[in-house]
């Protein structure tokens, strides 16, 4: 019976499934969007603001790779938004505070995330808790727990001139005041590259697609489901640690109370980029570009001169047009 | 660690004697055991460390009991609301408040009325608040502090101004536009701006977030001012948004100054400046910044001339008014409002002994 429906599928396999499926259509909308606002705004197309974009992009994109993995097995990860801030405070407490070197302070910060990944893995796979009540708790004790560690206080991790500000070079390399080469980009697409081949050619990755299409037969096939889906949220956090240090690197202050909302462009992105609402189905490249597409939306909306709410309104409505394509298409291979 | 907070507490109470923001601190004596609830706005800025470590010099100076609280950050109003409850429960001798929402807090402060406790608000107000039960408004006059940051930032850019020979453009980036704070400090600097300049024959236009364009005193004409005020507001009060915003204004060729009314939106034009890189002290070769509130970044950024210079509030200063006032409220003694001032910054006056109490880290 499954056998039948998965040749059906295949047989109809539609011309845009060709070309790379969803994938191809948010290059396009990216490509649209670049276009776009360059024609629009002058001061759109400088070389400083696409360093600009890819600065305030880099921890929604770490973000994306991580919480693709529980998105894939049919969850979801609420936590790493506020996580990332409660992470950071910590690790940014630990140097200011307590003379921890930032090599110590980066390694908790990882550690943390994976520490609270583990939780979430844990709760939701032995315990079989909804991830999404799971993760909603635990995105309120991180959001807590960070203001109280650090005595609710802001935290600036070492600023560029600072002993110990080198690790705001890992993301932006300063030739002179006006000239910065973005970096980061370079690590984010290693681990897109890395995190896409754990995917696609690990266990870790086939089991966590498994787990997203059919959690059962995975588990009579014996495959052993719990592990694995707590590796997923295991992912998850890591990255959500990652994505920590580099809004240390390029921002200020961190505050306390604040990071609601972040996972929410991270789940986005991934959702525009093609990971199914559902489960069983997604990618690290996907995520990425779908990532791409909130954060040029959210700079160049800007730009153009569009009042603030009519950039979340826009964002919003190019979501729900994401998922659509992700209904249809199903609709299209069961009938 | 310890000694650096005896030399913080040293500082601030010499700044405030100095200052005369307190009438007189010396004059205020506990005439009992009393026990306060303090609850602060928020822990979302460094800000309230600042006001924090006011609130405990000053009670243990007093040797009253002040218990200081506040939710996670400022929209977490319903938390807010819960503490608020909490104390008057506890039946303090006096509760002091930075209220998160000015609706939100009134049934409560009726309450606290009702069972006879006094309030003292601080950093700032409740308009409708049922009458008599707030016996003291200790706040900045934020509208003063905003027109403080233009009248520096006019000084140093009139001559670039009257020298002009197209339209030039100041920017103005507000993490919101509906708390009190921040849209006095946004209009202050806006009508103070348009003052100065329209005195020396020039016309001004504001343009960007419409509510900021409503409530200026002349939002003047776009096509053919001299100056435009570009307000931008974004859709969240986070940095990275604040930092999108303010990359947009800066870069503009037009521009030659811009403010940052909070210490969020100026670190977002610092953020922005990372890439940018315009921002100076020479308003020749550079655009000039002027910020608010201090922090790590704001301070390094003023000390090496990045940011012009930044207007400061007295968080220390309010806090321990706060626990004075309360103290004299519970002595008997009649207490009026008491407005604190916003202080200008530069690289030069950076440490001088009555400002660098009141920039925390």
């Amino acid at each position: 019976m499954a056998n039948q429906n998965t040749a059906v599928a295949a047989k109809k396999k539609s011309s845009l499934d060709k070309l790379g499926g969803q994938k191809f259509i948010v290059i396009l909308v990216i490509i649209a969007l670049f276009l776009f606002f360059s024609v629009m705004s002058a001061n759109f197309r400088k070389y400083t603001t696409i360093v600009s974009i890819l600065d305030y992009s880099y921890y929604i994109v770490l973000m994306s790779i991580g919480v693709t993995f529980p998105l894939i097995t049919g969850g979801v990860d609420l936590s790493i938004g506020t996580g990332l801030i409660c992470y950071s405070l910590v690790g940014g407490y630990l140097i200011s505070f307590h003379n921890f070197p930032v090599w110590g302070g980066m390694l908790v910060t990882v550690l943390f995330g994976v520490a609270i990944g583990l939780v979430n893995g844990t709760l939701v796979a032995v315990m079989d808790i909804p991830p999404f009540l799971v993760t909603l708790c635990t995105c309120m004790i991180t959001r807590g727990l960070g203001a109280i560690i650090v005595g609710g206080f802001g935290i600036t991790w070492p600023t560029a001139t600072q002993p110990g500000g080198w690790f705001r070079n890992i993301f932006k390399i300063s030739i002179d005041a006006r000239t910065k080469i973005p970096i980061g980009i370079v690590w984010v697409l290693i681990l897109v590259a890395v995190m896409s081949f754990v995917l696609n050619h690990t266990k870790i990755g086939r089991y966590t697609i498994g787990i997203g299409s059919n959690k059962e037969a995975a588990r009579l096939s014996g495959v052993n489901v719990k592990f694995y889906h707590i590796m997923a949220y295991v992912i998850s956090g890591l990255f959500a640690g990652l994505a920590a240090i580099a809004y240390s690197a390029v921002f200020a202050t961190v505050q306390p109370g604040t990071g609601a909302g972040f996972e929410l462009e991270a789940i986005g992105g991934a959702i525009i980029g093609g990971v199914s609402a559902s489960g069983g189905a997604g990618s690290v490249t996907g995520s990425l570009l779908g990532v791409f597409v909130i954060c040029l939306l959210k700079t160049g909306l800007p730009f153009i001169g569009l009042q603030a709410n009519w950039q979340q309104i826009i964002t919003g409505l190019v979501l729900i047009g994401a998922v659509l394509i992700d209904v249809i298409k199903k609709r299209r291979e069961v009938h | 660690m310890k000694k650096r907070f005896f030399a913080v507490v040293l500082g601030a109470v010499m700044a405030v004697s100095a200052l005369g923001v307190v009438a007189s601190a010396e004059e205020v004596t506990a005439n009992g055991d009393y026990t306060f609830e303090i609850i602060v706005k928020s822990y979302q800025s460094s800000y309230w460390q600042a006001a924090v470590k006011g609130i405990d010099s000053e009670k243990e100076k007093l040797g009253v009991t002040a218990n200081s609280n506040g939710p996670n950050a400022e929209s977490d109003i319903a938390d807010q609301v819960n503490m608020l409850n909490d104390a008057i429960a506890k039946k303090p001798d006096g509760i002091g408040l930075a209220a998160c929402d000015q609706e939100a807090v009134l049934d409560s402060l009726q309450a606290a009325k009702d069972a006879g406790i006094p309030v003292v608000l601080f950093d700032s107000g409740v308009p409708d608040a049922p009458e008599g039960s707030v016996y003291s408004l200790i706040a900045t006059d934020n509208y003063g502090a905003g027109a403080t940051a233009a009248e520096n930032l006019y000084e140093a850019l009139k001559d670039k101004i009257a020298a002009a020979e197209a339209p030039v453009r100041i920017g103005e980036v507000n993490q919101e536009a509906t708390s009190e704070s921040i849209t006095g400090r946004g209009l202050g600097f806006i009508d103070k701006f348009a003052e100065l300049a329209t005195a020396d024959g020039k016309s001004v236009a504001v343009v960007g977030n419409e509510y900021y364009v409503n409530n200026c005193a002349d939002a003047g004409d776009e096509a053919s001012a001299d100056i435009i005020i570009e307000v931008a507001v974004p859709a969240q009060t986070t940095v990275e948004l604040c930092a999108t915003e303010a990359s947009n204004i800066m870069n503009k060729e037009d521009l030659i100054g811009i403010f940052g009314s909070n210490q969020v939106a100026a670190e977002g034009i610092l953020t922005a400046n990372g890439n940018l890189g315009i921002l100076g002290s020479d308003p020749e070769t550079s655009v000039l910044a002027a910020g608010f509130d201090a922090g790590a970044t704001i301070k390094a950024a003023v000390t090496d001339g990045t940011m012009f210079g930044a207007v400061t509030q007295s968080p220390l200063a309010m806090g321990i008014t706060t626990v004075d006032v309360l103290t004299k409220i519970a002595n008997g003694e009649e207490v009026e409002d008491v407005p604190t001032e916003g202080y200008w910054y530069n690289a030069e006056t950076i440490d001088d002994e009555s400002i660098a109490p009141n920039l925390y880290d």
